[in-house]
């Protein structure tokens, strides 16, 4: 096309063109962020994205109703559903606080949505809604389920027997009452289309039967996680009549295995020649990690962080040879030595998650990583983006070192586990280690800090963290101040999530608007009082603004009701459909 | 870690009438720690937010070691599943820990399950496959290995001596460990003999 064709063509010119053509460009826009600025343009690329979106992603599960999704796309195929705020994970968000998938299910069924694919995190799901689920959708193929939890397994049982062309079931950290049914049974004879089978967190026992089964008929299958009563012999069975496998979750191996099984399934394993994601191994004899030896360079994914009986030089003699490794995800027995290795064999490695195998240092061992071991991993691993890393320390020295060498990072977040720890060696705050992190890194998203800091590590995060989305603050911070630099600096900011800091009334309330651009916002243990938040909500009365007590018995006694009261947990977050109807007694919404 | 004396507080934005510092003084976390750690020093409830969320943990220094609700944060499903976290939760129900020399991997096993030291040497032989542990609790002096535990006073004995009643409430966890180790260790001395 010349020059002069392509100025032409604005947005006016494109209306000539038929809905079709123009829902076929549309096609090819994927990103949720995307179409939604193209619904923006006018009416008519409104109404054509409106009926031609098939992917929906709402992060926060009460910022709309299922009602109103489905009136304004009904043609609505795969949906993405949160709940809990982030901080539900560590026990600060009671369990019957919200998040219900039900009412869904229940709209999506009576609007006759041809729903084909359900993604999940932290919803409370229950059996009754797996079943309606079940029967509801005709197509549907693809359940996803992360940190939920009110089911058993009769509801993965409903699934199982009724959705006839399931080819996606992943149950990732769920807490499932397992019922020790029959729920792999359900799968009928038919079923042949599984694609991903995912039940590593069912703590019961598993028909080891059925699911030999199950995946004999599964020619399509690519990911595999069993759960831990799966045992070894079990599981060269099911390698053996699944070569094709992807991605593998391991099951639990207690006993060293007798020779002549171990060697069957290092027989079995050789087999596996495209499997590039391995995980689970939780309580495994180290011997079975070796088993894995033939086929560990072809790694792509190694997730050990589960297999807390493994101690370091078995997890440095395996990581070793994992030469291809992107994303690993390991406790911190691996030591910094472990670290040092990583970083000379793991060059093509993104993303490295360092787990805790003792938070609470009961073990007075002192296995767990330093900054030492951060500093390797930066200074080896050129491709590295993404890092959670908890350890016993850190220093301005390092993470200004690792800023220098990492500039690439989209995620940093760094746990040091004893709160409020200085730098040990100049016994100053982190502000300007992690100062030189947000500098360095132009296109941080996510960033978590901890140890010793002051206002002003706020002050650089406001500062230089344009791109920043989401900010998770533990004990840091000296003043209102801290909190503030943050909300007028960070103009991208969605998520920001506090707790045991210093921030009050005067840093929520000096820009109320700010709420609406963002997802969330979350304060426990901070300053701020009944007093304030019930101001803001007067002046927002788009955001919910929620209260959680810390008695969880009854709402605030009346009688006690002071406005200069701190509040234990306060959770906002913009809507538009006002107050929830299903909050329990321990929540007040004002 | 302490900020007092800098008189910043005068300073410092809130609402609220003048005599309520006490409420808005920031919380260090030593402080928070200090407060709620109750007179119960055994199991220590953990932290200040009760939402009822984890167990309540042993911890040996309550002040030093003690834990704040969602710290550090892990999330639960990791918490129950792989931390050693998920051993010590299990002391107080019987579980122990059981380690031996030239095996590289732990072992748990429910000492509460075992009726006697006789069902315990059966229950170890079957936990490392190896026949002789049990011999050693029986007949000390003739097999190459010998049984030890660790008290809840954080002591090394030899098992056997005491009645099994009070061995299971006693023992934190077990270590068989070659013979030829055992002098020099450190193992308190028999009651009867010496």
């Amino acid at each position: 096309m010349n020059r002069a064709i392509k100025s032409r063509l604005s947005t006016s010119e494109m209306n000539y063109f038929p809905d079709e053509v123009i829902e076929h460009i549309f096609d090819f826009i994927a990103s949720h962020r995307d179409r939604n600025s193209i619904s923006l343009v006018n009416k008519s690329w409104h109404k054509i994205e409106r009926y031609s979106r098939h992917q929906v992603f709402i992060g926060n599960c009460y910022a709309i109703s299922p009602e109103r999704l489905i009136r304004r796309f009904p043609c609505l195929r795969s949906l993405t559903l949160k709940g809990k705020p982030h901080f539900a994970d560590f026990n600060l968000v009671p369990h019957e606080w919200g998040g219900f998938l039900h009412p869904w299910i229940d709209a999506l069924a009576k609007g006759r949505v041809g729903l084909e694919e359900l993604r999940l995190k932290r919803m409370v799901v229950s059996d009754e809604s797996l079943e309606l689920l079940s029967r509801s959708f005709v197509s549907f193929k693809s359940l996803v389920l992360v940190s939920c939890d009110g089911f058993t397994t009769d509801g993965l049982a409903s699934v199982a027997a009724n959705c006839r062309h399931l080819r996606e079931l992943d149950l990732q950290e769920n807490e499932i009452d397992d019922h020790r049914g029959q729920w792999l049974n359900c799968f009928p004879d038919t079923c042949t289309t599984l694609v991903s089978l995912n039940f590593a967190c069912l703590k019961g026992e598993t028909n080891l039967a059925a699911l030999e089964r199950l995946v004999a008929r599964s020619p399509n299958l690519k990911s595999l996680k069993v759960n831990r009563a799966v045992p070894l012999e079990a599981l060269t069975r099911l390698m053996s009549c699944a070569p094709q496998l992807v991605d593998l979750g391991v099951g639990c191996y207690e006993n060293e295995p007798e020779p002549e099984s171990f060697a069957k399934l290092m027989a079995a394993i050789k087999k596996c020649t495209l499997l590039r994601s391995l995980s689970g191994f939780s309580e495994v004899a180290p011997v079975c990690l070796t088993a894995f030896y033939p086929i560990c360079e072809n790694l792509t994914s190694l997730n050990l962080s589960y297999a807390a009986e493994l101690q370091g030089n078995h997890l440095i003699e395996f990581v070793q040879f994992c030469k291809r490794v992107q994303r690993l995800w390991i406790l911190d027995s691996i030591g910094d030595k472990g670290l040092e290795i990583v970083a000379s064999s793991c060059k093509e490695l993104q993303e490295l998650r360092v787990f805790p195998s003792d938070p609470h240092d009961e073990e007075d061992n002192n296995t767990a990583v330093t900054e030492v071991g951060l500093v390797a991993i930066s200074a080896g691993c050129p491709k590295l983006h993404s890092i959670l890393y908890f350890c016993k320390q850190m220093t301005n020295e390092a993470l200004i070192t690792v800023a220098r060498n990492c500039p690439n990072f989209i995620r940093f977040r760094l746990c040091i586990l004893e709160p409020n720890k200085p730098d040990p060696i100049t016994s100053q705050s982190l502000d300007e280690g992690f100062g030189a992190i947000v500098q360095a890194c132009k296109g941080l998203r996510r960033l978590s800090v901890s140890g010793l800091l002051t206002d002003k590590v706020f002050l650089y995060i406001g500062m230089y963290a344009e791109q920043l989305e989401m900010l998770s603050i533990a004990f840091a911070g000296d003043t209102d101040k801290g909190m503030l630099y943050v909300l007028n600096g960070c103009k991208k900011l969605r998520k920001l999530e506090i707790r045991d800091s210093p921030f009050g009334n005067a840093a929520l309330l000096a820009d109320v608007g700010k709420y609406e651009t963002m997802r969330s916002l979350w304060m426990s243990s901070c300053e701020v009082t009944l007093g304030g938040c019930k101001r803001l909500a007067r002046n927002a009365p788009w955001l919910n603004v929620e209260i959680i007590n810390e008695n969880e018995s009854g709402r605030m006694e009346r009688n006690e009701e002071d406005e200069r009261e701190k509040v234990d947990r306060l959770y906002l977050y913009r809507t538009v459909v006002g107050t929830r109807r299903d909050a329990p007694p321990c929540v007040t919404i004002l | 870690m302490e900020k007092d004396g800098l008189g910043l507080e005068i300073t410092e934005l809130r609402l609220g009438l003048p005599g309520t510092e006490k409420m808005m003084k920031k919380r260090g976390f030593t402080e928070m720690i200090m407060t709620s750690s109750g007179s119960n020093s055994d199991q220590c409830e953990s932290g200040v937010v009760s939402s009822g969320g984890d167990v309540g943990k042993v911890s040996e220094s309550p002040v030093a070691k003690s834990q704040v609700v969602g710290w550090p944060p892990v999330c639960s499903y990791r918490r129950k599943n792989s931390c050693k976290e998920v051993s010590t939760t299990k002391v107080g129900l019987g579980y122990v820990k059981v380690s031996m020399d030239g095996v590289p991997y732990l072992r748990k096993m429910d000492l509460g399950s075992s009726q006697g030291y006789d069902d315990l040497a059966f229950a170890l032989d079957k936990l490392f496959g190896f026949h002789g542990i049990g011999v050693a609790l029986k007949d000390g002096d003739n097999c190459e290995y010998v049984t030890i535990y660790e008290d809840k006073d954080g002591d090394w004995m030899l098992a056997g001596d005491v009645p099994w009643g009070m061995f299971i409430e006693s023992c934190k966890r077990l270590r068989i460990m070659k013979r030829s180790d055992a002098t020099g260790f450190g193992l308190q001395p028999r009651g009867v003999d010496e």
